[in-house]
């Protein structure tokens, strides 16, 4: 009791203490907390970063959520995407700038664009399936920004799928109440057209923001890396400097997600309280809930869980909260086929690896030459990186109860120069963080040398002209890109920023393994590269080095230099010309004895039963080779097979 | 001097030699030319139990221009052959630093231009590779190297006819030791033993002392590591003048270790140990024992590094070291992980060193 009134006393003191920087003359009054309803548009306004939008972000993130609504809009519907997004500064005093975005997806239906532009917490898009974006925060911030800090109402134009008609908005956002105001609305006349297809959305937003330098070129790697997963998009992005177009490289799109039914393990009292209400009027037994509302929970499982609990079988809507939890704790303790992966989207080898192939990247030449381009504004290029081979691998896992695909491409030589690694969830790109991310762990922790690629090798034929090369790590000297993509419902985020990923249950080493697979493949390449760089490295230093040596020689012996010379030269040429003979020649019997690993192995087999004990050496040999053959047949086994999702959950 | 003209038309005739062989595997035989090399290095350096010496071994080296890697390095031994055959051509002579400067030059076009040496050491390596090759040490080609080991006492040397007087009266200075070593010659010797030290700051104390005139000694030190002329006028006073040698050096491994240079020599330059090495040469000190029977005190010690105990820990398997004396001392280094220095007898006094420690160790090593 005692004690109870001490705390209470220095809470007060504490109390008071606050208030007398703002008001001395509230001393010794007794102050009330007013407990108040907070609308959702308050509390994200006010809490701006848990979505994201905090200060130099603000302009990064309306970027990202724009492109990540129109490709989500254009996915859903299996239609190509078509993305125009610009960004333009139109006030430099007030620091104002416009943003709009213009997309073929399947727009929103008339009666529901205010609610969609301006309600927090409003969203078609909550449902178990693999989706980008926060839902229903993204569009709704940059309304309430808008609103908030310019006079500018938000302009949407609208053609949704099934109503076929043009809409026109202009909204702002009641920020204390969470509701929308529509300042007009009206059919948008076809001559007025802005939306060319038959459905479609477009937005614009006036936004009050600063831009540095670093988070303009974060929002030119968003849009360039957001091309390489989605290489099926046509992006079309302008800003001050210019515009530049990402061409569709593929017309094929990855199988859209669909809507699944929760797993039982994820089963909590909240779900499984509105699993009941949906079937409340139908008089269902708890039994019927269960297996009609969860997946990889038959009838038979359903009963099973309710005999367990030994509560007697009644109408679902009848039972008290504490049967329920006990249902929910047997779901807990019980085994269940792993989830279906139906609700996730990945990329797909056929598509990442378009991406790959032409990867786009945005060439600034405004340092350049300033003069030649300052008045029609075009300072920014693209140019596409063609690499010499891509490779691809996936895994499929559980993690936290959900399945999780993890995608891995990689990209080696041609275009490329050096190292870049590139993360992806969702098919959203990550851009900050790359230090704390797994996919860095397992970067680091792959080693391709094992690959017979060593690191005194790389760097010499590599790493030319990289004085200041950041690491030491074989694989990063490489001319490599290396993209990483996990797909979940779930993904395991490190922090609320959403930047990177956590290393949780299997995830590193499912990440290794593709990573391994990819190593495996692209090694061959490298090596022979390496190689052939090798002998033309060595065929430069002859032609320096040549000369001084015939001098020295010519000099001492008197005898001719040019003719020493010659032929230092055609010996030196021979010397590099056999050795690379000697080197295809061997890596044509290795493939020879994939072909034929099989069958040696049987004949070997076959041999060493006659084999007689004095020839023991002899088999010693032999069996050396069949290892030999049994390696390289793996390696091929998995070049043949390119496994596309080799569903290795446990 | 016709002799010295006779050697270096020898050593003419050699590199001549080795160039034409290259030439015909070159021209005639249309292959990629290679060189032989004795190995250097610890892993081809044998201990001679008879010798009492490190000798080299039978390992070779195949310098070829078949990699990436030793394609320059065939040049540069190359060129610096024809470097030395045009020296002993011209009749002049030069140091290690002359050969690296006369035979500098770039390589390469105007994209990827490189340096024909990264640093003098590569041009070392080229002289010591031209030594191996011919089988003559460099100073009989007339390249030598800066002068840095010191000499004083009661000893006359010829120096190409000139005569230099060792046994200066001032107290005040030492004499280089010529690093020409073909043009020395000892002509007068009027000591009773000869004291080398580790470091030139310790010679110049005990000669300023009048150690000289007192025991009749000849100093000499090779400042740290001695040079090649160093040990080869340790070498010609031990074994022409038939003087009794001692070795002072610190108190610690790396210490031990140059006093060991002169008595078995190193590895680096095992191939050349008939020349250089001195086995009947007597390492007095400091022994690590010393440190605690002459009171250092605590201040003047120093911890031993981790590097200084790897060390200790690797002398203690070498054959050379398998007496029990060297055994007790290292064990006791082992033990006490402390290490000293002679200067730290300056702490009893700027005499102690001269007057005191070193008269008792010669005594009783019976020198004096």
């Amino acid at each position: 009791m005692k004690s109870s009134t001490t705390l209470e006393l220095k809470y007060h003191e504490k109390r008071k203490k606050n208030y007398n920087f703002s008001n001395n003359n509230i001393d010794n009054k007794k102050v009330k907390i007013k407990y108040n309803k907070k609308a959702e548009s308050e509390f994200f306004v006010d809490n701006s970063a848990l979505a994201g939008f905090t200060g130099e972000r603000i302009l990064y993130m309306a970027i990202r959520e724009l492109i990540e609504n129109s490709l989500d809009s254009c996915e859903a519907n299996h239609i190509l995407p078509e993305i125009r997004i610009e960004l333009k500064h139109i006030d430099q005093e007030n620091d104002l700038w416009s943003i709009s975005c213009t997309d073929n997806g399947v727009g929103i239906p008339s009666e529901k664009v205010p609610v969609a532009v301006c309600s927090f917490l409003t969203s078609g898009k909550y449902v178990e399936k693999q989706q980008r974006g926060l839902f229903g925060v993204g569009l709704k911030m940059i309304a309430a920004f808008s609103t908030k800090d310019t006079d500018t109402p938000i302009k949407i134009w609208s053609k949704d799928l099934e109503e076929m008609v043009e809409y026109y908005h202009e909204l702002r956002t009641d920020i204390s109440t969470n509701k929308p105001i529509i300042l007009e609305k009206n059919v948008v006349p076809d001559s007025d057209s802005i939306i060319k297809h038959n459905h479609g959305f477009k937005i614009s937003a006036t936004l009050r923001a600063r831009l540095s330098p670093i988070t303009k070129n974060k929002i030119n790697d968003y849009v360039t890396q957001s091309s390489i997963v989605n290489p099926y998009a046509d992006i079309t992005f302008e800003n001050d400097d210019g515009k530049i177009t990402f061409e569709r490289r593929t017309e094929k799109m990855p199988e859209p997600a669909k809507e699944v039914l929760p797993h039982p393990a994820e089963m909590d009292l909240q779900t499984l309280k509105k699993a009941i209400l949906n079937f409340r009027n139908q008089k269902t037994t708890i039994q019927g809930v269960l297996s009609n509302s969860f997946q990889k929970l038959s009838n038979e499982k359903a009963k099973e869980i309710i005999n367990r609990t030994d509560i007697k079988n009644k109408p679902a809507d009848q039972y008290v909260e504490q049967e329920l939890i006990k249902i929910v704790n047997i779901c807990k303790h019980t085994k269940f086929q792993s989830p279906n992966t139906d609700h996730l989207s990945p990329i797909g080898e056929q598509i990442l690896t378009a991406g790959m192939m032409s990867e786009y990247t945005i060439v600034n030449n405004k340092e350049q030459n300033i003069s030649k381009n300052e008045g029609n504004g075009k300072n920014i290029n693209l140019k596409i990186l063609k690499p010499a081979m891509t490779s691809y691998s996936s895994r499929s896992t559980v993690i936290n109860n959900r399945p999780t695909i993890i995608e891995c491409g990689i990209a080696y030589g041609g275009d490329i120069s050096s190292f870049k690694l590139y993360r992806f969830a969702n098919k959203i790109p990550l851009l900050y963080d790359e230090g704390s991310d797994v996919a860095r762990e397992v970067v680091s922790e792959v080693n391709i040398n094992k690959m017979g690629i060593t690191k005194k090798d790389a760097k010499e034929q590599f790493a030319q002209g990289q004085n200041n090369l950041k690491s030491d790590r074989v694989a990063e000297i490489l001319p490599i890109h290396i993209f990483f993509h996990i797909c979940s419902t779930k993904i395991p985020y490190k922090s609320a920023g959403k930047e990177s990923i956590a290393s949780e249950g299997d995830m590193k080493r499912y990440m290794k393994y593709c990573l391994s697979d990819l190593y495996r493949k692209v090694s061959a390449q490298i090596r022979k590269d390496l190689k052939i760089k090798e002998a033309e490295n060595r065929l430069r230093l002859y032609k320096f080095y040549i000369p001084l040596i015939s001098e020295a020689i010519s000099d001492t012996l008197d005898i001719n230099i040019e003719k020493l010379n010659q032929a230092f030269n055609y010996v030196a040429e021979k010397h590099v010309k056999k050795e690379r003979m000697h080197e295809e020649q061997s890596l044509d019997t290795e493939e020879n004895s994939n072909n034929s690993g099989k069958k040696i192995l049987k004949e070997r087999k076959k041999q060493n039963l006659i084999l007689e004990s004095n020839r023991h050496k002899k088999i010693h040999k032999e069996e050396k080779k069949e290892k030999k053959s049994k390696v390289s047949k793996t390696l091929r086994k998995n070049f043949e097979k390119p496994t596309l999702f080799d569903f290795e959950i446990r | 001097m016709p002799p010295r003209n006779k050697k270096h038309k020898d050593i003419i005739k050699k590199i001549r030699l080795v160039m034409k062989t290259i030439s015909d595997e070159v021209l005639i035989q249309k292959k990629i030319p290679e060189l032989e090399i004795a190995k250097i290095g610890y892993d081809n350096t044998i201990w001679s139990e008879k010798k009492k010496m490190l000798t080299i071994g039978e390992k070779k080296v195949v310098v070829s221009p078949n990699s990436t890697k030793k394609i320059p390095t065939f040049a540069q031994y190359l060129v610096m052959a024809n470097a030395v055959r045009k020296l002993l051509d011209e009749e002049m002579e030069s140091t290690i630093r002359g050969m690296y400067y006369a035979t500098l030059s770039s390589v390469g076009d105007d994209r990827n231009k490189e340096k024909f040496w990264k640093g003098q050491e590569d041009s070392d390596d080229a002289i010591k590779a031209i030594e191996l090759i011919t089988g003559t040490p460099r100073e009989e080609f007339s390249v030598t190297s800066k002068p840095k080991g010191m000499i004083s006492g009661p000893i006359t040397l010829s120096v190409g006819g000139d005569t230099i007087d060792c046994n200066l009266g001032s107290r005040a200075t030492s004499q280089l030791i010529p690093t020409n070593t073909l043009d020395v010659e000892i002509t007068d010797v009027k000591a009773n033993f000869v004291m080398v030290v580790e470091k030139d700051t310790v010679l110049n104390n005990i000669r300023k002392s009048g150690f000289i005139q007192k025991y009749k000694a000849i100093l000499m030190t090779g400042s740290g590591e001695p040079d090649r002329a160093t040990r080869i006028m340790v070498k010609k006073l031990s074994e022409d003048w038939k003087l009794p040698v001692v070795v002072f050096a610190d108190a610690d491994p790396w210490g031990l270790g140059i006093a060991l240079r002169y008595k078995i020599g190193s590895e680096s330059l095992s191939y050349d140990s008939d020349r250089l090495v001195t086995p009947r040469v007597k390492v007095l000190g400091m022994m690590f024992s010393d440190i605690y029977e002459y009171n250092i005190p605590e201040v003047a010690r120093l911890a031993a590094s981790q590097e200084d105990i790897n060390r200790a820990n690797d002398m203690k398997k070498k054959p050379w070291l398998q007496e029990s004396q060297w055994q007790k001392e290292l064990d006791l280094f082992l033990k006490k992980k402390e290490k000293c220095e002679l200067d730290a007898f300056f702490k009893h006094g700027f005499k102690y060193l001269a007057e005191v420690y070193l008269p008792r160790k010669l005594q009783d090593a019976g020198v004096i």
